[in-house]
């Protein structure tokens, strides 16, 4: 074999066998950006968080509360809603509306009042705070006020009304935020209608003392709803 | 002018003087071998790199057995391949070219050479000059290599580690054969010759080259131009941006954990690229830790709340002017600690706490609160507002997400088409896409008013569209 042959012969064997290298790479490649670009792509969109318990039926009479109460986004939310028209959107024993909030035992504080009162305490305060900043997913943060059936009926829904309304002002004085119109849905119950029972004192209360069923309804339950309605 | 010709030797009397054809053997059988696995070394490094070009996450070589020690997760191998320095010219091509094609290129010329040299046997002083001098070249580029290796990128790959050895052996080989080649020394050696080599070994880069860039998938000009996806809208009423070192050109989001791997990686490709000076870039907090979001289910990163809370409170909590520098101390100390923090938040998130405040005591008081609690809230739920992917790292230039597949190789070629003129004026065609769903709310027409008590605010007009329900 002369030198001529040796070098090109060479030559060849050396060019040749990188280029089908790279060739046969780049084609794989190609083939396999070809499949995946026709392949659908599952992957999650940031949501709402829209818990276990979130049944239809919790869904639906949420919904309707929701609905009737102004916590539509964008809307002049917070307005409250008053006792009646709470139970007849709801269509619900008072027994029943509380069940409603029973799965909620983790994420709901009972914001405790004294008798007659409607001011916040100091430990009622950081419960508030506590409360609204554990967010997470959630959509809606219902006050659903109550007053213990001490005194006259009237008085009680105003005071009721007026509890719902202080937890609300609390948290725009503290969070200055926006979305506390379109977010936080005020109930307040007065005496006539679905009255805690002292089960409740075992939940997360703003006050460690003794609790009674009359204690227990001097309040304003708060928590953060995880249903995507 | 008369083109060389190899085949006459350098000296009339070449062919009659067998002169160092024992001498010079063994040391170019090492410069061939040197050669072949050097060549083999960089064959599966440009492999690695190539089977990337089909835009997905692969398995990658990282051992010194030449094949061996194929592996997904992070490895010294990822971390060089995925650094700026494992290809040029990035801008213009999807990956670049890789600097491993061309040390495959001249690896497969030097064993060309070297070959040739040991099957003829007798070879010129010239032509064991020119070996030399031709395996200086990946000597030179081995010590250039080796100290981005070291002083930029953090990271040894054993696959690089192996075409340095590789290097050494070849240089060796050559110098030794070198010196023992015992030819005389021309009396004056064609230039012609020298040219000649050399464009030989010009011409095994060059066609390489030419295939790599034939080859290779082409880029869909169109995700390059406007990404994949836009957001609703780039606003941040709440304030929860931080902003990020970066220039002042193009506004950017940047959707980063500062706990995960991939946000690091991307973090220093985006620092090392000239490009981050072209945009005014912002960051938005998004832990992928259940311990604060409810979007993920497993732990991903443990204590990525934390540290997102501490980036906020140091960014400070109000709406105003936020502290770049004390929130980019943050990210970058848990950029760079972040495998530790992950083992520490599993274990003990107060310990990681604890941790924080001790390292940036300006979080002190404020770490932990509800405020700053609230304010990542925020964070996540911009998220859920612009309806983004659950994944970190995402790059919003303007409204336009870049493709994820684009954030890692393509990050150069991506940025710089959509940065151009031609990417503006596409993305700014792109119509935002409608706000995610917000709950049907039912009418409250149906429900009769109470005439006593009085509403804090007016009732919502109906909307015709919304879902009747029974009263």
């Amino acid at each position: 074999m002369n030198e001529q042959t040796q070098r090109w012969g060479l030559l060849a064997v050396a060019i040749v066998i990188p280029i089908i290298l790279v060739s046969s790479w780049a084609s794989a490649a190609g083939r396999r950006l070809k499949e995946s670009s026709s392949a659908a792509k599952d992957v999650a969109i940031a949501s709402v968080s829209d818990d276990s318990y979130c049944t239809p039926q919790l869904k639906a009479i949420i919904r309707r509360v929701a609905g009737a109460c102004g916590l539509i986004e964008g809307g002049g939310g917070g307005r409250g809603c008053q006792p009646m028209e709470a139970q007849k959107v709801a269509a619900l024993s008072g027994d029943d509306f509380n069940a409603l909030f029973k799965p909620l035992t983790r994420r709901a504080h009972i914001i405790q009042f004294d008798s007659s009162k409607t001011e916040l305490d100091p430990e009622a305060a950081t419960t508030i705070e506590k409360a609204w900043s554990d967010q997470r997913g959630a959509s809606f943060f219902f006050v659903v006020s109550r007053a213990s059936t001490d005194g006259a009926a009237d008085f009680n829904e105003a005071l009721s009304r007026d509890r719902a309304k202080g937890v609300l002002t609390h948290l725009q004085g503290k969070f200055k935020d926006e979305d506390l119109k379109n977010q936080v849905g005020l109930l307040w119950l007065g005496e006539q209608y679905a009255q805690l029972g002292d089960e409740f004192c075992t939940w997360n209360r703003s006050r460690t003392t003794a609790c009674t069923a009359m204690e227990i309804n001097r309040s304003a339950f708060v928590a953060w709803i995880d249903c995507a309605i | 002018m008369q083109p060389p010709d190899e085949s006459q030797p350098l000296d009339d009397d070449l062919d009659q003087r067998p002169y160092g054809a024992t001498a010079t053997r063994g040391p170019l059988i090492v410069t061939v071998v040197g050669s072949v696995l050097g060549g083999i070394f960089a064959a599966l490094s440009t492999s690695d790199f190539m089977q990337h070009l089909d835009r997905q996450v692969h398995a990658i070589h990282c051992s010194f057995i030449p094949g061996a020690g194929k592996e997904l997760g992070e490895s010294g191998c990822k971390a060089v391949m995925m650094s700026p320095y494992s290809s040029f010219f990035r801008e213009s091509v999807w990956g670049g070219v890789p600097v491993s094609l061309w040390a495959l290129a001249t690896f497969a010329f030097l064993a060309y050479r070297a070959g040739l040299l040991l099957w003829r046997g007798k070879p010129s002083r010239a032509e064991t000059t020119f070996l030399l001098a031709a395996t200086a070249l990946p000597m030179l580029m081995t010590v250039i290599y080796g100290f981005l290796s070291v002083a930029k990128v953090g990271e040894t790959c054993k696959i690089c580690v192996g075409i340095y050895l590789s290097s050494v052996l070849v240089f060796v080989g050559a110098l030794i054969a070198h010196q023992k080649n015992t030819a005389p020394a021309e009396v004056s050696p064609s230039q012609g010759k020298f040219a000649l080599w050399f464009g030989e070994g010009v011409g095994f880069v060059a066609v390489l080259t030419v295939t790599y860039l034939i080859a290779t998938p082409t880029a869909d000009l169109k995700t390059s131009l406007t990404g994949c996806g836009t957001l609703v809208s780039g606003d941040d009423p709440n304030a929860v941006m931080l902003p990020l070192p970066s220039g002042q050109g193009e506004p950017a989001i940047e959707v980063l954990d500062p706990l995960c791997p991939a946000c690091k990686a991307f973090d220093e490709r985006l620092a090392a690229s000239s490009l981050r000076n072209r945009l005014e870039l912002k960051a938005v907090l998004f832990p992928l830790d259940p311990t604060c979001n409810w979007m993920v289910t497993e732990a991903l990163h443990p204590g990525a709340c934390a540290v997102s809370e501490a980036m906020l409170c140091a960014g400070g909590l109000s709406n105003g002017p936020k502290d770049e520098k004390a929130a980019h101390d943050i990210l970058k100390w848990a950029f760079k600690n972040q495998e530790k923090l992950r083992e520490l938040a599993a274990k003990d998130e107060g310990a990681l706490r604890s941790k924080l405040e001790n390292t940036f005591p300006k979080v002190k008081g404020c770490l932990g609160g509800n405020q700053v609690k609230a304010k990542l809230t925020k964070s996540l739920r911009w998220a859920v507002a612009n309806g983004i992917p659950v994944l970190t790292p995402q790059l919003f230039v303007g409204n336009s997400r870049m493709c994820d597949e684009d954030s890692d190789l393509g990050l150069e070629f991506t940025l710089s088409k959509m940065l151009s003129k031609q990417g503006r004026t596409a993305r700014a065609q792109l119509k935002p896409p409608p706000k995610p769903a917000a709950a049907p709310v039912p009418s409250i027409a149906a429900v009769p008013k109470p005439a006593a008590a009085k509403p804090l605010a007016e009732p919502e007009p109906k909307n015709p569209d919304e879902e009747e329900v029974e009263p």
